[in-house]
């Protein structure tokens, strides 16, 4: 009976989830997230190296650096309840670095550091979904040496090594008790492997109006392994199913995005692009941690998310005031990933409308600045959970994203 | 140049200040009461489960988190106004004491131990509590059977201790019946009642020859119940009533049945022998029957100390029995008195303590450890005669009802919610007390949410439901 007894002591750790869903971060470039986040299909300049490498051979020699400031609002209302609870998400920072040299005319060599995958939501200790999570911080960051080259005057090609590295922190309440009524804690954390992937793009000049892009970056598996995991708060009695000591394994796909882009030159000082990614998001079949010593009597924690592939449909425009100043709008629709009865807290995910305003001004030849301010709203949703082990109820998310960087040409 | 840095940088500034505090809304189904509902006065009508009791006892604690308590939370949501429970003062916050876990065995039994400090007792070893007249809403007491509702005297000194404590001592002799009578300018009622009508019968294992411990006859429970209803709608009041669970899915007769019945089957023992009623009278089970579904019988949580010894030669039960029972329990003597006169077979129970206890006709299981096929039958046949009385005076009243029973039954292979898992385990399944037959804090909040859903379905209304997960569960030591 000992072993029974004890050992079903917190044993529901299971049936709760972790990690992040849509953790999708596009947020590459100032100058792009003004119009809008497009950009496959046009010349951005050094952030080509991100959103076409084929495009990368046309850019000049220069370094951009930049970073947005997430400020994301996430709403939850338990099902048949009155009371609306906001998660406490900090600041996110996504950044991104750029440089371009011309080893030639045709041949440009690159490299970029950027944030494509992330995600950081802090639902904190007491509301009522605290078993599923409390608190999450996921972090890829991508490092990617690339090579271009200008094929003819209209096709460049070009192509990327990713290496990418991450981290993850996870927390969530166990619902175990001490005789003080306090509830046992579980935090994972670990940093992943570096693994490799790629970003290749051809880039078509098709007229002096008209160009086209595609661009398809790999899927990258992060996998941590040997993650620390602690425990605190664990009465005695539950210590067997809670040991020091205790490590994880887990693996999180990057998921590939496929994007054909078209770039219209509508006039010296219009131009006008469209975007269409495909993210190939059903590589997230489960979230699985595995762990040395059992912990709730398990080897392993494992919960369905069987995300599907979406399409994002991104519109924006840049006009040219003067040679020194740019103004930009743009908008998306990106579909959500996640099915419904796989909502979690990770990531309370549904279909996402994006606005976006962008401003560039450039002080000289060499260098200039590009603001951009994106809001972006998700729809309402409301979600049983019951497929994903997740927090049943209805969640709302909003994001005010400002973003400034600096370009300089040489 | 430096204007426009300083400008665009300002004007990125000022919009994400501007925008980052709102806050999204949810627009969920407005909250209301709905036309039918008027929910400014709440009294609860019942037993040890309205009083917010648990772990064997009555303290602050349980009170505060009683299911009429979290009702009125929630009614005070939409419209409810003030309730008053006869709570115990924080500085005997411990009330009648209770059962605190403080370990497992090396076999894995829990050990729990008693909370002596802090009590509300007006005397030492006395059963009489701090009193508290105030006009109260949660008019809870616990023990309190529908039989007991029209006794004189029940709230007298000699009566049921919970409910002296709350009758002034100008209306000593009032019954139960005439306090609720009391009660004129009530709007809404919850009535939950009729569950010690069979229990304690039922928890002393069918064996007590006392008139306390008998299964009410139907016709009193009747007369009595539908004078409680007929009193609490008098004025054409809303309310709740609530059904009586079945005695054999709450861990008190859950948990030591399937150790035994595994600990038999590994051992190749087909049966046990056992005492039947308040007499003598030997009855044989077969181990398969041990927690059957039918022809069933379940062993008492009580009996877990005794479990172990089954097979062996042993008279520790009646040992145990006789320093408890005897007049005089400091004195050696009178005990070995009381201990001849138990296992006596002309006085007791013709108990021969040196054959196997359990099975044998000699040192049978007792009685007092085990309700039988017979005496589970006179349960399970009560407790559908009480709750078919219990559903018709709902329907006859047009009252919401919450099938207790039902609800108990349906969530036997447990339930998961909000990423905690519950079941009628004992101490793992987080919804059972450690007296096993009432509820944790938690488990009560998940009453009372039934309770809300049953009242939203009947009146219409849209009472918003309780967060459970800031109720605790069993602590751990």
């Amino acid at each position: 009976m000992k072993s029974k007894i004890l050992a079903l002591l917190g044993s529901t750790l299971l049936t709760g989830t972790a990690m992040a869903g849509g953790y999708q971060v596009n947020l590459a470039s100032q100058r792009q997230i003004g119009m809008g986040h497009t950009g496959t299909g046009l010349n951005t300049g050094t952030s080509s190296i991100f959103f076409n490498p084929g495009a990368m051979a046309q850019a000049r020699n220069g370094v951009t650096i930049g970073a947005s400031f997430i400020t994301a609002k996430i709403g939850y209302q338990a099902p048949e309840s009155n009371k609306t609870i906001q998660a406490d998400n900090p600041t996110g920072t996504p950044f991104h670095v750029y440089g371009v040299y011309g080893i030639t005319d045709k041949l440009k060599a690159g490299i970029g550091v950027y944030t494509p995958f992330g995600s950081t939501v802090k639902w904190g200790d007491e509301w009522n979904g605290r078993f599923g999570l409390s608190e999450l911080s996921l972090q890829a960051i991508y490092v990617q040496p690339t090579l271009s080259y200008q094929i003819t005057d209209k096709l460049g090609v070009g192509a990327g090594l990713v290496v990418a590295f991450g981290s993850v922190n996870l927390q969530r309440v166990l619902p175990v008790q001490n005789s003080n009524g306090d509830e046992a804690k579980i935090e994972m954390d670990g940093g992943a492997n570096t693994t490799v992937g790629f970003n290749a793009g051809i880039h078509l000049q098709a007229s002096d109006k008209l160009s086209f892009g595609l661009n398809y970056r790999s899927k990258i598996n992060m996998e941590v392994e040997n993650g620390d995991v602690t425990f605190t708060n664990v009465p005695a009695a539950a210590g067997a199913n809670f040991q020091p000591g205790t490590q994880f394994s887990a693996a999180l796909p990057m998921p590939a995005t496929l994007s054909f882009g078209i770039g219209y030159q509508a006039s010296d000082k219009l131009t006008l692009a469209l975007d269409i990614s495909r993210v190939e998001w059903s590589a997230y079949k489960e979230l699985r941690f595995d762990f040395t010593k059992p912990v709730a009597g398990n080897n392993f924690s494992a919960n369905a998310r069987n995300y599907e592939d979406v399409y994002i449909y991104r519109i924006g425009g840049e006009y040219k005031v003067n040679d020194a100043l740019a103004v930009r709008a743009g908008a998306y629709l990106d579909k959500t990933p996640v099915e419904n009865g796989y909502l979690t807290p990770e990531t309370p995910d549904a279909d996402s409308r994006g606005l976006s305003v962008g401003l560039g001004y450039a002080f000289s030849e060499k260098f200039g600045v590009d603001a951009s301010f994106l809001y972006i709203n998700k729809k309402e949703r409301t979600d049983l959970a019951n497929l994903s082990g997740g927090v049943p109820g209805t969640f709302k998310s909003i994001a005010y994203i400002p973003g400034i960087a600096f370009n300089y040409n040489f | 140049m430096k204007n426009h840095i300083y400008k665009s940088g300002m004007l990125a500034l000022f919009a994400g200040v501007l925008l980052t505090s709102c806050d999204p809304e949810i627009d969920g189904p407005s909250v209301s009461a709905g036309t039918q509902l008027n929910l400014t006065k709440y009294v609860a009508v019942g037993n040890s489960l309205t009083a917010g009791f648990g772990d064997n006892g009555l303290y602050r604690e349980g009170q505060l988190g009683s299911y009429p308590a979290i009702l009125a939370g929630q009614f005070a949501e939409v419209g409810g106004g003030a309730f008053v429970q006869p709570l115990f003062t924080e500085a005997q916050a411990n009330g009648s004491g209770y059962l605190r876990l403080t370990g497992f065995t090396s076999t894995g039994s829990p050990i729990t131990s008693q909370v002596t400090t802090n009590l509300a007792r007006r005397e030492q070893n006395s059963p009489l509590l701090t009193k508290f007249t105030d006009p109260i809403n949660n008019l809870g007491v616990p023990g309190i059977k529908v039989a007991d509702v029209k006794t004189p005297g029940y709230g007298s000194v000699q009566g049921n201790p919970y409910f002296e404590r709350i009758t002034p001592d100008n209306a000593a002799l009032q019954t139960y019946l005439q306090r609720v009578q009391q009660s004129t300018d009530h709007t809404f009622f919850s009535l939950w009642l009729g569950n010690n009508d069979v229990l304690s019968f039922a928890t002393a294992g069918g064996a007590s020859a006392s008139a306390s411990n008998q299964i009410t006859p139907v016709g009193v429970f009747e007369s009595n119940y539908s004078d409680l209803v007929n009193a609490l709608t008098a004025n054409g009041q809303e309310g709740i009533v609530a059904t009586i669970p079945d005695v054999s899915v709450v861990p008190f007769f859950t948990t030591v049945g399937p150790q035994v019945k595994q600990s038999l089957t590994a051992n190749n023992v087909p049966g046990m022998v056992a005492i039947t009623g308040a007499g003598q009278t030997r009855t044989q089970f077969a181990t398969a029957q041990i927690n059957a579904p039918t022809n069933g019988v379940l062993f008492t949580l009580t009996s877990a100390a005794y479990a172990p010894l089954i097979g062996t030669k042993t008279g520790k039960y009646w040992r145990d029995l006789a320093r408890q029972v005897s007049p005089n329990p400091a004195d050696p003597n009178i005990v070995r008195a009381t201990l001849q006169n138990l296992l006596s077979a002309d006085k007791g129970y013709a108990i021969d303590t040196t054959q196997l206890f359990g099975v044998s006709a000699g040192n049978p299981w007792p009685s007092a450890l085990l309700l039988d096929v017979a005496e589970q039958t006179l349960v399970k046949d009560a407790t559908i005669a009480f709750n078919n009385i219990i559903k018709a005076q709902a329907t006859a009243k047009n009252l919401a009802v919450f099938d207790a029973n039902a609800y108990f039954n349906g969530i036997q292979s447990g339930f998961v919610a909000n990423g905690v898992a519950y079941s009628p385990s004992f101490i793992t399944g987080n919804l059972f007390s450690l007296d096993g037959i009432h509820p944790t804090p938690r488990g009560y909040a998940i009453v009372a949410n039934e309770m809300i859903k049953a009242i939203n379905a009947k009146y219409g209304s849209n009472i918003p439901k309780a967060d459970e997960t800031q109720y605790r569960a069993v602590l751990l030591p």
